[in-house]
């Protein structure tokens, strides 16, 4: 054998073009990046409803109660997380009170770095709850509507929570953050029907769109946020309508959505890959 | 301060820490197989550690051992969960029914949850969204129809067992082409994510790392 330890090289082989793709994929991509950075997918003039619905259901909160139920997942909330900060500036600047709560171990994870953001971002602590993290899935849910409140919470929010019954009921709408796992379906599926009273808004990464957009056109969604273009939209929004001032302290709405350049180079090189291997001798489909 | 509340150098250890996980894994791009299995062995060992800590911190403890301690008589459900979440802990010595009791309960419940809440939050509301009112246009009629015709393929894709006649199996068969098609929409979705990740990775080895276009 003429396999090394640390390489993986084929015996009796010189490594060959092929070998070298996935690394020339990434060197490409990164030249994109680097380069092509400042090229956000933007939007062309014509605004996506999806955008401006969750701008002004954001800004109908005024200084209310947000839930903000944060179960983004790491393979995908870098689609959506420009989107996710430039909501939370939108809430910090109108005055409303976020409550985090998670019912997934990424999400909860993420939503501590987020909660963490904001407190260092200097976000009062009387407008911050951390509600933690809620085992159980779609049971954990249903619990929800009738006390989501932990005991431990402490604070004049969690306070005035307490004093509005503890539940979903007690905010004034709920901001889903989904990922692959926990996202829009499962709220709308188990919240919507039990406290019809409370608009559920969504942002949710592009994979969720089959799944997640029947429900604004029923309404079981007041707002949806989906995908890298409505983020683009969104995100362009929230930017020319903040002041510089409490909003940009609070969170960086700078953080730019994904640049449009390296996706685009991505899906190219992504079919280039698919297409080798669906030439490849021994492929399905082939005779072997 | 770090947006962890650390102090500056521990900041910078962080992004380091960071950009040297992300090499380590992407090592594997050029063959190299040990840097690949540390940076896997890692993530999976924190992984652990990290959903060991939040089933411990945020799940038995405040939900089950505190209630139990501060009130038990008052807390007769903790006192189930317990008895349920021991005799499943304990199931390989047990009797085979009393490790299916509790597996039974927890496959049932979520069941119970899921399909309810399917039938009431998306099946009936979208049946009913589905159904174009009186005075509607065009297009909207189209739509629904369209997806009544879709769903009704679907279904008729998922017959499986009972004869069917030719034209079901051309019906069917047009049906599951329509779940390949969906599938591969959603394949799609999911290779887009994953791009934006890695472009996301890239981004941070530029700005956060090596300090590129700040």
């Amino acid at each position: 054998m003429t396999e090394r330890r640390w390489l993986r090289v084929r015996p009796g082989s010189r490594p060959t073009l092929r070998d070298a793709l996935p690394a020339l994929f990434v060197v490409l991509l990164a030249v994109a990046t680097l380069v092509g950075g400042s090229v956000t997918i933007e939007a062309d003039g014509a605004t996506d409803a999806g955008a401006t619905g969750l701008h002004a259901a954001l800004d109908a909160q005024g200084r209310g109660r947000m839930l903000v139920a944060f179960d983004a997942d790491v393979g995908t909330y870098a689609e959506v997380r420009p989107a996710v900060r430039a909501a939370f500036a939108q809430l910090v600047r109108d005055g409303a009170s976020l409550s985090f709560v998670s019912l997934t171990g990424e999400g909860r994870a993420l939503a501590l770095a987020e909660i963490e953001r904001l407190r260092s971002g200097g976000v009062e602590a009387n407008r911050l709850l951390d509600l933690g993290y809620r085992a159980g899935a779609e049971a954990a849910l249903v619990d929800a509507t009738r006390s989501i409140v932990p005991a431990a919470a402490t604070g004049t929010l969690a306070d005035a929570l307490r004093a509005s019954g503890a539940s979903v009921g007690a905010f004034d709408a709920v901001l889903v953050i989904g990922g692959s796992d926990i996202g829009p379906r499962a709220w709308v599926e188990q919240v919507g029907p039990r406290v019809p009273g409370v608009p559920l808004l969504a942002i949710a990464p592009s994979i969720a769109l089959p799944q997640a957009s029947p429900y604004l056109a029923t309404r079981q969604l007041a707002a949806l946020v989906v995908g890298a273009r409505q983020v683009a939209d969104y995100v362009a929004i929230v930017r020319d309508d903040a002041t510089p001032t409490e909003a940009r302290a609070a969170v960086r709405i700078t953080d730019l959505p994904p640049a449009a350049f390296p996706v685009l180079l991505g899906i190219v090189l992504t079919l280039l890959v698919l297409a080798e291997a669906a030439a490849r001798p021994g492929a399905a489909g082939t005779s072997r | 301060m770090s947006g962890f509340g650390w102090p500056e150098g521990w900041a910078t250890l962080g992004v380091w820490v960071a950009a040297a996980a992300t090499l380590l894994s992407w090592s594997i791009l050029v063959g190299a197989r040990r840097p690949f299995l540390w940076a896997q062995r890692l993530l999976a060992g924190m992984l652990t550690g990290y959903l060991a800590l939040l089933a411990i911190r945020e799940v038995l403890v405040p939900r089950l051992v505190a209630p139990l301690v501060s009130d038990p008589a008052g807390n007769p459900l903790a006192v189930v969960a317990l008895v349920l979440g021991g005799v499943l802990v304990g199931s390989p010595w047990l009797p085979r029914w009393m490790g299916a009791a509790p597996v039974a309960i927890l496959v049932g419940g979520t069941a119970a949850f899921a399909l309810g809440g399917a039938m009431v939050g998306t099946v009936l509301p979208q049946i009913i969204g589905t159904v174009p009112p009186p005075g509607v246009g065009l297009a909207s009629l189209g739509g629904g129809l369209a997806t009544a015709v879709i769903a009704s393929l679907v279904l008729i894709a998922f017959l499986h067992g009972a004869p069917r006649s030719a034209g079901m199996r051309l019906l069917g068969g047009i049906g599951r082409w329509l779940i390949l098609g969906g599938v591969g929409v959603w394949l799609g979705y999911l290779v887009l994510a994953r791009i934006v990740l890695l472009s996301d990775r890239l981004a941070f080895l530029g700005t956060e790392w090596l300090g590129m276009g700040r």
